[in-house]
């Protein structure tokens, strides 16, 4: 039950537009901002579009409970439902739920390969065929950049596209280094096809592309994070 | 023997099976004269250890009911709650941890941590049970029990301490070091019973005079006294002993012990350690709910562990023994003693305290009263497990044990009807025992139906009945419980007219039938004008409730159903009561496939634990079986795994679980929804359902 004009009308095809079609297979995209920006807003909203055109999504989360993220999902399909006046909404819950599942990992003393191997189980084993991954709370303060490049190789190895939060400290330069790229995400650049900053303004939180690929990047989107509902809208 | 409270430990020993518990408790029991012979467990002379008393636990060499024993240990009574260490019981485990105070963990020196071991100490941390650990098996090869100390810590996150090291081990396995005393303590004569103590080897000199000053760092954490001490280099036995105590009831120090129950090594010592290290019943906090208190206020109660306040007192175990109904009790507050009144707040019963008597395994001793903190068990009273009783003046609730809903179903018929008698007297015992286990005669089939939390809880008691009963059953297949929907909404016209000589029938109803979200079954009474008469409605609606008991589909009962009336028609002489329940069978009949109804069935909530190593054989197994795995959460080594399971699915999970997994996961399920069935699956079972009712037309 794919609800397509869902699909068409996502403010989400203005982003892929903007960025030579989104990440796509095989390549890591990062959303960076400051915390309380609306970076988990943001990835759920992705996630979500992904799952209303029925690909199965992971989700996996380094730190919030699950409850908490089932709740961010419950939150943002309402308030698609709602603003797109989508009829038979239980029914299209329950059909997409299905295609998602929350893996929750602790990151101190939880090495790459182990995630990556469980990811895998649940690919392969599980026969759960993810199109995308969400990783939400990765502290990269932690990682090294071998760390990412195993997650790059399993993108390309798997076949799937993945999508990272980054959290930047508002203080010490994190937010943006010369070229935008935020000082913390800087050791990983390499690894990182599409790079995605928000940032807070008075009115809206403007969503800037910093990397896109090998491309020039687009700047920033006629797109915008609603303040009220998190969702993003053009 | 009356004891203060000081003196008092009630503890469970818990492990992952076969860590030598049962050779660890019959050693405890034999060193504190409790008894006079060793048995081993599935022992060489045919008498098993003395606290598995039952039969079939005896063949299969696991425990699976809890005893409790009282010992004596230099100057102390100490309470032992066997607690049973296999997985498919877990009711009975969590039911002896609520009594405990404090709990001994025992270890295999070669398989350390082990799956079950990581499941008993969650559940002992649930129930906030300090513990101390005892590495046993010290005597077997490839022994190792300060890797068991390392997984300790790894693994359960314990701050464990080595109070001792080993003076050899394997077969060279002869006693161990003291890091408290600093003397080597050796268990000599026959049976070990003679305990000497010594210098310490020189080999091992160095080694423990190290792992000392690990003690002393772990133990200075909880007492600034003995960290002057040290620092002063006059630590004594007695800082320590008070230091490791205040870290163990705290829970954050888990005083590691070692040694070879089969053996007769280091068990003496570790009970010394329980009596040093463990809670005494006034040191644990135990709340009540107060029924009495009005709604809105704080109901919990804390319970005094005082002689002198009103008892309240805990039935947590229900046993059949050759003298009648046995039931252990814990004391909370108060005592009681021979004909002290006491209440049931559950069923309002007074009973009057007859026999009171202290349980070891096999044999009994009558004491004149029991007091705070004390379990004991009660002669001849009639009660369920895990009811309170309190003093008539109190309307106290010890907080109730979770009890889960049974899940599964099977039908059983007794081979012989001679037995009949016995299998009643059998099903009645087993539902008083265990709170998951129910039972009934479905008013259709006539057929005598036992429910349960799982295909391995129902056979357990399938085969008690055949061993301790001698009624042997035959059963049927295990039976889930499905239900009807309808989808949409339609509307209904329907008469009801019979003339065939004599008074006629005549009954017209009109009116819809709808899905509703929440509830089972509603009725409207829409009619104006009085279409059809007051004193018919009520018999339409009748009508209409027995039709919705029997769905149309595979003839379960119909849930979430609306039925409005807004019209009828009726007749002067031929309506009646019977006529208006007959035109609404009728409609409902009618209308009942327009209004596309679906097969619902029963969505379990399933989580399955264990290490990680397993997680890709998890996920296969569940959606395997129709499931959707909601999340996982993965903690080091250890994972668990949320998903929505149908309950059809479910039979044979917990033997392909084990399978898949050696037996290192196990799962819990839960009832969480009822779910449209896939199509599939709806027409296998409509097909079913066509030819059984076409096997029962013949």
């Amino acid at each position: 039950m794919i609800k397509k004009h869902l699909i068409t009308r996502s403010p989400l095809r203005v982003f892929e537009d903007a960025t030579h079609g989104g990440p796509g297979r095989g390549a890591l995209a990062v959303l960076a901002s400051p915390k309380g920006v609306g970076k988990t807003a943001c990835l759920v909203h992705i996630a979500t579009d992904k799952l209303f055109q029925g690909k199965p999504v992971i989700h996996v989360s380094y730190a919030s409970r699950v409850d908490y993220i089932i709740t961010w999902y419950e939150d943002i399909f309402k308030e698609i439902a709602k603003t797109r006046r989508l009829r038979d909404a239980v029914a299209v819950h329950d059909e997409i739920i299905k295609n998602r599942v929350i893996m929750n990992f602790k990151q101190d003393g939880m090495k790459t390969e182990q995630v990556l191997r469980s990811l895998e189980a649940m690919i392969t084993g599980g026969h759960f065929n993810a199109e995308t991954i969400i990783v939400d709370g990765y502290d990269f303060a932690l990682a090294e950049p071998a760390d990412l490049a195993k997650f790059k190789d399993f993108a390309g190895r798997m076949k799937l596209e993945i999508w990272f939060s980054a959290s930047l400290k508002e203080t010490g330069g994190d937010l943006a280094g010369p070229d935008g790229t935020p000082t913390i995400l800087a050791p990983h650049v390499a690894q990182i096809d599409v790079l995605v900053a928000l940032r807070a303004k008075s009115d809206a939180v403007e969503i800037q592309v910093v990397k896109d690929h090998d491309y020039p990047p687009a700047g920033v989107l006629p797109l915008k994070l609603d303040p009220r509902t998190l969702l993003i809208a053009q | 023997m009356a004891t203060t409270i000081e003196k008092m430990r009630n503890i469970g020993i818990s492990a992952h099976i076969d860590s030598g518990k049962t050779t660890l408790t019959e050693r405890v029991l034999y060193f504190s004269g409790k008894i006079h012979r060793i048995h081993e467990v599935k022992g060489k002379d045919g008498i098993g250890a003395t606290m598995d008393h039952m039969e079939l636990e005896r063949e299969r060499g696991i425990t699976i009911t809890s005893a409790a024993t009282n010992v004596e240990w230099a100057g102390h009574a100490i309470n032992i709650i066997d607690t049973p260490g296999h997985v498919d019981f877990t009711i009975e485990v969590e039911r002896s941890l609520r009594v405990l105070d404090g709990a001994v963990l025992v270890l295999c020196s070669v398989g350390g941590v082990q799956s079950q071991t990581i499941t008993v100490d969650r559940q002992l941390r649930r129930y906030n049970v300090p513990r101390l650990a005892f590495v046993n098996k010290c005597d077997r090869i490839g022994a190792n029990p300060l890797k068991v100390r390392d997984q300790l810590e790894e693994k359960l996150k314990h701050n464990a301490v080595l109070m001792q090291i080993p003076i050899g081990l394997e077969d060279r396995h002869k006693g161990v070091v003291d890091l408290v005393a600093m003397k080597a303590v050796y268990f000599e004569g026959e049976d070990g019973a003679d305990i000497r103590l010594d210098e310490i080897p020189d080999d091992l000199r160095e080694e423990a005079a190290r792992r000392r000053i690990d003690l002393l760092d772990a133990a200075s954490m909880f007492s600034d006294e003995l960290t002057e001490a040290i620092l002063e280099d006059r630590v004594t036995e007695e800082l320590i002993h008070a230091a490791v105590r205040r870290g163990t009831i705290a829970r954050k120090l888990t005083p590691v012990f070692m040694g070879s129950a089969y053996k007769n090594k280091g068990v003496q010592s570790m009970l010394d350690g329980v009596v040093r290290y463990l809670p005494d019943p006034s040191e644990v906090e135990n709340v009540a709910l107060d029924r009495a208190a009005e709604s809105g206020t704080s109901a919990e109660i804390v319970l005094a562990t005082d002689p002198a306040a009103p008892p309240v007192l805990l039935a947590f175990k229900l046993e059949d023994g050759p003298y009648g109904q046995l039931t252990y009790i814990r004391v909370y507050q108060g005592r009681i003693e021979k004909g002290s009144e006491l209440l049931n707040p559950r069923s309002g019963q007074k009973i009057k305290v007859g026999r009171l008597i202290r349980m070891h395994a096999d044999h009994m001793e009558d004491i004149p009263e029991a007091a705070a903190g004390d379990i004991a068990a009660l002669f001849g009273i009639d009660c369920a497990s895990g009811d309170t009783f309190c003093d008539p003046s109190l309307d106290y609730s010890m907080t109730s044990i979770f009890v889960p809903e049974p899940v599964i179903s099977l039908a059983i018929k007794p081979k012989d009807k001679k037995i009949l008698d016995r299998m009643a007297k059998a099903l009645n015992r087993f539902t008083k025992e265990d709170p998951t286990f129910r039972t009934f005669v479905d008013p259709e089939s006539h057929e005598t139906i036992i429910q349960g939390m799982g295909e391995l809880h129902l056979d357990v008691y399938v085969e008690r009945m055949k061993r301790e009963y001698n009624a042997e059953v035959e059963t049927g297949m295990p039976q889930v419980a499905y239900r009807e929907a309808i989808t949409r909404k339609v509307e209904f016209d329907y008469t009801h007219k019979k003339q065939t000589g004599g008074a006629g029938q005549y009954g017209r109803v009109i009116g819809y039938v709808e899905p509703m979200a929440e509830g089972a079954y509603e009725f409207v009474n829409d009619i104006t004008g009085g279409r059809i008469p007051r004193e018919f409605i009520p018999s339409c609606n009748k009508g209409f409730k027995a039709a919705v008991k029997k769905g149309g589909l595979i003839g379960f009962p119909v849930t979430g159903v609306r039925v409005v009336l807004n019209d009828g028609q009726y007749h002067e002489v031929d309506s009646s009561d019977n006529a208006f329940q007959a035109a609404a069978i009728g409609a409902f009949r009618q209308v009942y496939a327009k209004a596309k109804p679906q097969i619902l069935e029963p969505v379990m909530k399933v989580s399955v634990e264990g290490p990680t190593e397993f997680a890709g054989a998890v996920f296969g197994s569940i959606n395997q079986r129709r499931g959707i795995i909601v999340s996982s959460i993965e903690d080091g080594s250890f994972s668990r795994v949320d998903a929505e399971v149908p309950l059809s699915e479910m039979f044979g999970y917990s033997m392909q679980l084990r399978s898949l997994t050696q037996g290192k996961a196990e799962f819990t399920m839960e009832f969480l929804k009822y779910g449209r069935v896939p199509a599939a699956v709806s027409e296998e079972l409509q097909k079913q359902h066509a030819e059984k009712k076409a096997r029962e037309a013949k």
